[in-house]
This record gives structure tokens, sequence and C-alpha cells, in this order.
């Protein structure tokens, strides 16, 4: 086993700003990564517990939501340890120009989202020949 | 009374998150003082399980999203369960810049002793969605027998 430990995965219990709060029930703030590639940017998002089905992506004002429901667990007769809590997930990006908004792509496998947004033509960087005088 | 108080403002929740960092760059620089926040926090236990007791099973769930189930080994001896795996960074390939890095990555391993004895022959663990759950099957000396009491 190398040394290196896992850093806490601490759930963070914000609750989020713009999420309407009419909804009902716990919302966790999913920890992500992203990441940038010369032609995407890549948003990965860790929401364990989330079916495909119940996942949600919202794309509104240039404001990319994703809302992944947990349904409730079943209650259990006794809980011997209770170290995490379930609940649904919450979390919006701003996106700017730099994305082409029509050509966002999404995969859930194994509890991890993944967003890619592809870079708006203009975005991805150009070499600019230069012709000697 | 105090509608400031009671609705957590942006400006609130912004200087929750601004204290949260410094807490966490302080502590950065200083020795670490056990007990001084949750215990799994200070411990910096993954994955963080829960463990159910049902009449006759033990159900202990843990999120570990994103794993491979051949980066997880679960074993059981005697009357302990052992958790083991490693998460690892995706490939994002060369020529990649992060912006945001939260997703941790590493080895874990976590035990854990059961207050009953478990059939080690009926230990089943299913990953779904980012979720493993591990069912541990009582011994049938272990499940509560129900006794009626018959009126004379």
């Amino acid at each position: 086993m190398s040394n290196q430990e896992v850093q806490l995965s601490e759930k963070q219990n914000e609750p989020a700003e713009t999420v309407e709060l009419t909804r009902e029930g716990l919302y966790f703030t999913p920890a992500v990564d992203i990441y940038e590639t010369p032609n995407e940017l890549v948003v990965l998002a860790d929401m364990p517990g989330v079916r495909v089905e119940d996942l949600d992506i919202d794309l509104k004002d240039d404001t990319l939501s994703i809302i992944g429901k947990v349904p409730d667990p079943e209650q259990a007769e006794c809980f011997l340890l209770n170290e995490y809590r379930t609940g649904s997930y919450f979390r919006s990006f701003r996106l700017t120009d730099a994305v082409d908004q029509g050509r966002i792509s999404a995969a859930l496998a194994d509890g991890v989202l993944k967003l890619k947004l592809p870079k708006a033509a203009k975005a991805v960087p150009r070499k600019i020949p230069i012709s000697g005088g | 009374m105090y509608p400031w108080f009671s609705r957590r403002s942006s400006f609130r929740h912004e200087m929750d998150r601004l204290r949260r960092e410094m807490d966490d760059l302080v502590s950065l620089f200083t020795p670490r003082r056990p007990w001084s926040g949750p215990l799994w926090r200070e411990m910096q236990l993954f994955p963080l399980l829960n463990v159910a007791e049902k009449a006759d099973s033990f159900v202990v769930t843990a999120e570990i999203p994103g794993m491979k189930t051949d980066d997880l080994e679960i074993k059981f001896e005697g009357d302990t369960l052992t958790l083991k795996g490693e998460r690892k960074p995706e490939e994002a390939g060369e020529d990649v810049s992060y912006h945001r890095r939260e997703r941790a990555v590493g080895a874990f391993q976590r035990s854990l002793t059961l207050p009953a004895k478990v059939d080690s022959e009926r230990v089943s663990a299913i990953y779904r969605n980012g979720v493993l759950t591990i069912t541990l099957e009582k011994e049938k000396s272990a499940v509560p027998k129900q006794i009626t009491v018959k009126p004379e």
C-alpha cells in the first residue's frame, strides 16, 4: 500500500444558493475536478448513489446546473455506524462564451459524472503562421 | 426577529467558506491537535461507512465513486471485515491544465469488527452507482430467535 493517504471525503453540505428553496431534502455539493485540454473543458463530479435517470443537467442563461437525486434509503432497523448521510447533489457553473454550449455531452458511470464542454471555435488556440518579410 | 440570522445570506455563506479555508490553511502550519474536530476528519477516514444491523444480517455501505471493481479488495477474517482499495486519478493525458482538483485519490484501508458471528461463506458485495454495499449474513446461532410465550 502506498503511503499516500486519501484526503478526506467530507461531503460539503452547503445549501446551494441558486437552487429553488422549495426543494425538499438534503443537498450536497459534489466534489469536482475541472481540467482543460486544448479542445475542451472536462468536469468530473463525484455523485455516488445517483442513477442515470435521476440526474438532471440544465443549461439556462449560461448557467450549467447539475442536480442528482438520490432516492431515500430504506430505513434500516438499526445503525451500528452512521458516518455519512445520503442526499441529493447540486452544483452549478457559469459558462463563458469560450464553451460551445450546443455540443456539451455528459456521461455517468460508477457515480462519477463526466461533462465534456467543447471549446467554441474561436477559443481553440490556433497557431498563426508568420511569414517572413 | 433576526431575519439576517435565520436566513443564510450569500454573504454569510461566503464568510463560512472563508473561515473554513483559513482553518485549513492554519492547520497546515500547526501541529495536529487530536480531538479538535470530528473524529473522522482528524483521522482522515476514507471511505466513510454506514453499518446497519438487520435481524439476520449486517449491511455495510460506503460511497466510493469512480472505482474499478478490480481495485477494491474485501476480506473477511474471523469477525473483521477489511476494505482496501485505491482510487486512481483520471488519466487525463498530457497537455492538460487543472482548474480544480477536489476529488480525492489514493490508497485507503478500513477495518471493521462486527458485533456478532457472521457466516464467512455468505458475505457478498455489490458495487453500484459508486456505492459499495457489503452484506454479511449472520451465523444461525447469532440470529435472534423469537420466543413466544404461551398462556397457561
